[in-house]
C-alpha cells in the first residue's frame, strides 16, 4: 500500500479534515485511516455529498490483528457517483473493541456489525439486534469464544 | 414491537439456508435464517429474521489451509454460483502475487460466468412461476436450463461444480469442436428464452400476481445494501461488471439493465433482459476469443505469497459478491472474508413485507433470489388456536392457509 | 439413457423425500433436476412426497452438522417401513470438502443407516435417478415379501 499524505483523492474530499492517513489498496480502492469516533461522522459526511442513492454501504471486515493488540474494522463504501470504492480504515483496542454503531445511517450495516460481534467480540454501541449465538452455534458461544480470534482454539 | 406481535393472529415461519460462509469451521447451512412473519388476519403487520445460526465455517477454515486450496473452499460456498465465487477469489490473489492471466483466460471466466448467470437466472424465474401455481412454466424453464446446463459441461467439465478457474488462467481450453458446439446451444437457448420472457410479459396471472406486488423505492435499495437485479429493478444502476470491469468485461458487450418499477415483476424483467445480455457476451465471446495460452502451468505458480491484501467484486447472479484476502506472507491467508449477496438481500429486506398480504410474501421472497433449497415447507402457527402445520410455499401463495 | 427394461411393473409409487443437512445446494439442485422433465422419474412412478409420513424413500444432501442430524434423525423415525435411504453427494458419503471439522458428522450413514450412497460433487441427476431406480427394485421385493408374510395373495 502506499501512502501520500499530500494529496486527498477526490473522493475523500468530503472528510478530509478526519483523515489521519490515506492509502490505496489493491485493486485502486480508496483507503481511509480514521479515528474509530469519527467513523459515523465521515459516512454522513460522504452521504451528504454524493446523496442517499448516490453511495451505499457494501461490506464490514474485521480482522484480529492479535500481535498488535488490536482489531481492525473496515468499512467499505461504494461511491456510486464516483464509481469508487472508499474503505473507512479504523483501529480498535483488542481488549476492549467498542465503536459506535454505524446502523442509523446505513441500516445495511447490519449483518455486517452483528457477524463482527458474534465472531470476533467487535462491540457496535447503540445497534440493539447484537447478540452472541447470532451466527456462532451456542455451544461455542456459550463458552465465551470467539471463533474468528486467532486465539479461540477453533 | 410487543404490541403489533400482540395484534397478530398468526407467524409464518419462513426457515431459509443461505450461502453465508461465517463462523468457526461449522460448515453446514442448516435453516440458519428463520424469517417470521406476523399476520393480522390476511395482512403482515411485522416481520423478524432469527438466527438460529448453525453455519459453515468456512472463512475460519480457509485460514488453515493453503491459498490455492481454498480456491476449492470457495468455490463451493454456493453451489449455484460457484464460478463467481472461484473467480473472485482467485483475482483476489492475482492482486496480491501481482499477476495478470492472459486474455483468452479472461474470456473463457467470462464465457464460464455468463453461463452460470444463464442457469441460475432460469432457475429462480421457473422458481417464482411455480410458487404463483404456473407448473407447466416452470417445467419447460427446468428443461432448456438442462441446454445450458450442457454448455457448462463443454466448457468446465461439468455441470454444476466447476473447478475451472486457477491462478493465472482456467484449467482447460476450448477448440473448435467445442466453439461449434456452444454456438449451437446458444442458438437453441435463445428463442426459448424470450418466449418465456413475453410469456411473463403478457400472462394475466403472473401479472396479477407480480406487478405492484413487493415495491421497493431507490432509497430503500441504497440504504439497506440491496444488490443485483433487485436493486436494478428500482431504477438503481449497480453492476460490478460495469464498475470493475474485471476479466473481458471491458471489452464484450456489455450494458446495465434497470427498470423503474421496483416490483416483482420488475425484478423478473431484469433477470430476463439480462439473459438476452448474457447470450449476447457469450455469442462475442465465442466468436472473438484471442490466441494464445488459457491454461497456465501450475507447476510455476508461487507456493508462497509476499504481504499484501485485496479487495474483489463480482457480479454474481444474486447481486454484488465481494471477497477480502489477506496475507501476510506464506502459504496460508491470514483473513478471508465472503460478503455474499444475500446477506444483504435476504436479511436486510425482511422489514419490507409488512403491509403486504401472507400470498404475496412467497412471490417477494422468490423475487429476491434466495437459494432453490429454501423453497420448501414454511410453518403457520394459528397464535389463536394454537396449531402449527407445515404448507408448502405454493400453498402459501394461493392463500390456502 | 437409463434403461427401461430392467424395471418390471411398478405396483405403487415410491414416493422421494428431499433432506438438506447443510449442502451447498450444488447436490440440490442436481436433485431437483432429476424429477424434472428430461430426466422423466414419472414414468418409473416417482414423485416428491407431499409429508415425510407419505415418504418411502429419503433423499439426503450435505454432510450433517449436529444440529441437523438431530433433525435427520428424527425425520428418518416418522417415516413408515419400508424405507430407505440415499446420500447424495461427496458431502453425504463421507463429509466432502468439509469433513473433519469438529461440529461435522461427517457422512449421513453416522446417524441413519443408509441404503445407496451416490458419489461425485455433485452427482449427475442419472447418477441420482440410477440409485432410485436400484432401490425401486428393492422396495418392490421388500413389499412383495410382506404382503407375503401377512398372508395376502399377490394380485
Amino acid at each position: 500500500m502506499s501512502s501520500d499524505p499530500l494529496e486527498i483523492p477526490d473522493v475523500l474530499k468530503p472528510i478530509e479534515n478526519l483523515l489521519k492517513g490515506v492509502a490505496i489498496m489493491k485493486p485502486g480502492r480508496v483507503v481511509a485511516l480514521l479515528e474509530p469516533s469519527d467513523v459515523v461522522k465521515a459516512y454522513v459526511a460522504l452521504k451528504v455529498r454524493y446523496g442517499e442513492t448516490g453511495l451505499y454501504f457494501s461490506t464490514l471486515v474485521a480482522t484480529d490483528l492479535k500481535d498488535e493488540g488490536k482489531i481492525r474494522v473496515d468499512y467499505y463504501i461504494n461511491v456510486l457517483e464516483k464509481n469508487q470504492y472508499v474503505v473507512l480504515r479504523t483501529y480498535v483496542p483488542r481488549d476492549d473493541p467498542r465503536i459506535e454503531t454505524l446502523l442509523r445511517e446505513a441500516p445495511a450495516a447490519l449483518p455486517g456489525e452483528c457477524e463482527a460481534y458474534d465472531l470476533l467480540g467487535v462491540v457496535f454501541e447503540g445497534n440493539p439486534h447484537l447478540r452472541r449465538a447470532f451466527f456462532v452455534p451456542k455451544e461455542v458461544a456459550e463458552k465465551g469464544i470467539f471463533p474468528l480470534r486467532k486465539d479461540s482454539g477453533v | 414491537m410487543t404490541e403489533e406481535v400482540n395484534k397478530a393472529d398468526k407467524v409464518v415461519e419462513i426457515p431459509m439456508t443461505l450461502e453465508i460462509p461465517v463462523g468457526p469451521q461449522h460448515p453446514a447451512l442448516h435453516e440458519p435464517l428463520l424469517i417470521k412473519v406476523y399476520a393480522e388476519g390476511e395482512y403482515v403487520i411485522k416481520a423478524e429474521a432469527h438466527t438460529g445460526y448453525n453455519h459453515r465455517g468456512i472463512e475460519k477454515l480457509a485460514e488453515k489451509k493453503s491459498f490455492y486450496q481454498d480456491i476449492f473452499l470457495c468455490g463451493r460456498v454456493c453451489g449455484i454460483c460457484n464460478t463467481v465465487h472461484a473467480d473472485c477469489y482467485v483475482r483476489a490473489l492475482e492482486h496480491i502475487l501481482n499477476k495478470e492471466p492472459p486474455p483468452r483466460a479472461k474470456y473463457l471466466r467470462t464465457l464460464t460466468m455468463e453461463l452460470e448467470r444463464l442457469h441460475s437466472h432460469m432457475l429462480v424465474l421457473a422458481v417464482t412461476a411455480e410458487i404463483v401455481g404456473f407448473d407447466t412454466l416452470f417445467m419447460h424453464m427446468m428443461r432448456d436450463r438442462e441446454l445450458i446446463m450442457k454448455a457448462k459441461e463443454i466448457v468446465t467439465g461439468n455441470r454444476v461444480i466447476a473447478d475451472y478457474i486457477m491462478v493465472g488462467g482456467v484449467r482447460r481450453d476450448l477448440n473448435s469442436e467445442k466453439i461449434d458446439k456452444l454456438k449451437k446451444i446458444l442458438t437453441k437457448v435463445e428463442p426459448r428464452i424470450r418466449y418465456y420472457w413475453r410469456v411473463f410479459e403478457e400472462d394475466v396471472t403472473l401479472n396479477k400476481r407480480l406487478v405492484d406486488v413487493g415495491k421497493l423505492t431507490p432509497v430503500q435499495v441504497t440504504s439497506h445494501g440491496l444488490l443485483g437485479p433487485v436493486a436494478r429493478a428500482s431504477g438503481v444502476a449497480t453492476d460490478s461488471r460495469y464498475h470493475d470491469a474485471y476479466d473481458a468485461y471491458a471489452e464484450v458487450p456489455f450494458r446495465i439493465v434497470t427498470r423503474k418499477e421496483g416490483d416483482c415483476m420488475a425484478r423478473s424483467l431484469v433477470r430476463f433482459e439480462e439473459m438476452q445480455v448474457s447470450l449476447e457476451i457469450c455469442r462475442y465471446i465465442l466468436n472473438h476469443l484471442p490466441e494464445g495460452e488459457a491454461v497456465p502451468d501450475e507447476r510455476r505458480l508461487p507456493r508462497r505469497f509476499p504481504e499484501g491484501e485485496a479487495f474483489t467484486t463480482v457480479e454474481a447472479p444474486r447481486g454484488e459478491l465481494t471477497y477480502y484476502v489477506m496475507s501476510k506472507g506464506g502459504v496460508n491467508p491470514y483473513r478471508v472474508k465472503i460478503r455474499t449477496p444475500s446477506y444483504n438481500n435476504i436479511i436486510n429486506t425482511v422489514p419490507f413485507y409488512v403491509d403486504h398480504t401472507i400470498a404475496d410474501v412467497p412471490a417477494i421472497l422468490a423475487s429476491y433470489d434466495p437459494c432453490i433449497s429454501c423453497m420448501e415447507r414454511v410453518i403457520v402457527v394459528d397464535l389463536r388456536k394454537g396449531t402449527r402445520k407445515r404448507v408448502s410455499m405454493r400453498d402459501l401463495a394461493r392463500g390456502d392457509v | 439413457m437409463v434403461g427401461t427394461t430392467r424395471v418390471k411393473i411398478v405396483r405403487y409409487s415410491p414416493w422421494l423425500v428431499h433432506f438438506n443437512t447443510g449442502a451447498c445446494n450444488g447436490c440440490d439442485i442436481e436433485v431437483l433436476a432429476a424429477i424434472t422433465p428430461l430426466y422423466d422419474p414419472e414414468r418409473f412412478g416417482v414423485k416428491l412426497a407431499p409429508s415425510i409420513r407419505h415418504g418411502d424413500i429419503l433423499v439426503v444432501t450435505g454432510g450433517v452438522t449436529k444440529k441437523a442430524a438431530i433433525r435427520l434423525k428424527r425425520l428418518y423415525e416418522q417415516m413408515p417401513e419400508p424405507k430407505f435411504v440415499i446420500a447424495v453427494g461427496a458431502c453425504g458419503c463421507s463429509g466432502g470438502v468439509f469433513s473433519g471439522s469438529y461440529s461435522m458428522v461427517s457422512g449421513v450413514d453416522k446417524v441413519i443407516p443408509v441404503d445407496m450412497y451416490v458419489p461425485g460433487c455433485p452427482p449427475r441427476p442419472e447418477a441420482i435417478l440410477h440409485a432410485i431406480l436400484k432401490l425401486l427394485e428393492k422396495l418392490q421385493k421388500s413389499k412383495a415379501s410382506k404382503r407375503r408374510a401377512e398372508g395376502v395373495a399377490e394380485a
